[in-house]
């Protein structure tokens, strides 16, 4: 199970992390269509942000750091649904841009409750993840997670 | 027989506690390489973060000596129609966006007329940000194309190849218009001769059409076409909405 949910989250976050990179310029104008990051700020948060979800990606594929990696994928899930939450909030017409691009859309374009639900289901998958990051297939092993961890979960299996 | 009991028991102790030490030490040891390792990985990430940041703010800033066409106002707008007149519309767009086309075959005679009789001066915005690989840049193209022309012959000619490029607006998905067709467009709207092809094909305004675009982004447009009647968004972007909404700031 464990395994699994690394797979699924690391493959979404480094997809949606590669994804951001190939068009800088799109990427500043879907962080600043949110509205919510101060103009100076938008560039290095539309930069940044894709080498923070590629580097937990890979974390988690490869399974090493995998508590640290889960944990900050549940803080970056949440900061995105408090995001695209506020978007839907003040009537905004933006796609989320969770996959590239993003950032103008018509009305009837907008998918709030499809994206809301989407970063709330892996948000509890990164969570359950973080509480047992001991997993199969997974290159960091005991020593990855701390040692008192990977005791309480040798004894939970 | 009794007496070596003990000494094996003690024997045993030491080895058990030997045994421990060992343990606690490995322990240790894991820990400190798993401290070590988390130190080194968060450096790493640290350091791509900061190459990134700076790779890609370097991307998009435009060249210095970007070329920059004639007859805007502001550097990327384009103003159609009398400065004398009392209510201004600001279109944002993307040429290859639909609902900039449904937009402008619902309005453009309308807004024409307006503009016609002195009403309305229409400042456009453009926009390019549906760039695929299928289309080949069509956005970009098409937007350089607009500016090629308007440096070229001015904002009369560049409405007339803004109205043809939406008449023969490609599907979203499509190919695109090919350069040899705006090259043909733009010599039908005033704009021809070797220079003109040559800006077309060579994408003379390419930094420019980014500028224009990030502008209208900083401007707070996040979907086109966003239409401005003296200022105020239009919410009914119909031929009927359009008019009432210039009435309206005509008369305030």
């Amino acid at each position: 199970m464990a395994a699994a949910a690394r797979l699924v989250l690391g493959g979404v976050f480094v997809v949606s992390g590669a994804l951001k990179v190939p068009d800088p310029a799109a990427a500043v104008r879907a962080v600043r269509a949110y509205q919510l990051v101060p103009e100076p700020l938008v560039p290095p948060v539309a930069f940044g942000l894709p080498v923070i979800e590629i580097a937990v990606g890979l974390a988690l594929l490869l399974g090493v750091f995998v508590r640290t990696a889960a944990i900050a994928v549940a803080v970056l899930l949440a900061v995105f649904l408090v995001g695209v939450g506020s978007a839907w909030a003040r009537g905004l017409q933006i796609d989320c841009g969770c996959f590239s691009a993003g950032g103008q859309v018509a009305a009837e374009q907008t998918a709030y409750p499809l994206e809301m639900l989407r970063d709330g289901a892996l948000l509890v998958v990164a969570l359950l993840l973080a509480r047992r990051p001991a997993s199969r297939l997974a290159l960091g092993g005991r020593s990855a997670v701390d040692p008192v961890q990977a005791e309480d979960f040798s004894r939970a299996r | 027989m009794p007496a070596e009991a003990p000494r094996r028991t003690n024997r045993e102790r030491l080895a058990a506690r030997r045994a421990a030490e060992a343990a606690a030490r490995a322990r240790a040891e894991r820990r400190r390489r798993a401290v070590l390792g988390g130190v080194i990985a968060a450096l790493a990430v640290v350091i791509a973060l900061i190459v990134v940041v700076v790779v890609q703010t370097q991307r998009t800033i435009p060249s210095a000596g970007a070329a920059v066409p004639a007859n805007t106002v502001d550097g990327t707008a384009v103003a159609v129609g009398s400065a004398d007149a009392p209510v201004t519309v600001d279109l944002y767009e993307d040429f290859q966006c639909p609902n900039c086309k449904a937009f402008e075959d619902a309005t453009g005679s309308t807004l024409g007329g307006l503009v016609a009789d002195g009403t309305v001066r229409v400042r456009y915005h453009g926009m390019a940000f549906l760039d695929t690989g299928a289309n080949d840049k069509y956005s970009t193209r098409a937007l350089n194309a607009a500016a090629v022309v308007l440096s070229t012959a001015g904002p009369g000619a560049f409405q007339t190849f803004h109205d043809l490029l939406y008449a023969h607006q490609p599907s979203e998905g499509g190919s695109g218009l090919s350069d040899d067709q705006l090259v043909q467009y733009a010599a039908q709207a005033g704009a021809s001769g070797a220079a003109v092809e040559k800006d077309i094909r060579d994408l003379t305004y390419g930094d420019w059409v980014t500028t224009a675009t990030d502008k209208a982004s900083k401007d707070g447009v996040t979907s086109t076409p966003t239409v401005l009647v003296a200022g105020k968004k239009l919410a009914d972007p119909s031929a009927a909405g359009l008019t009432a909404a210039v009435t309206a700031a005509a008369a305030g």
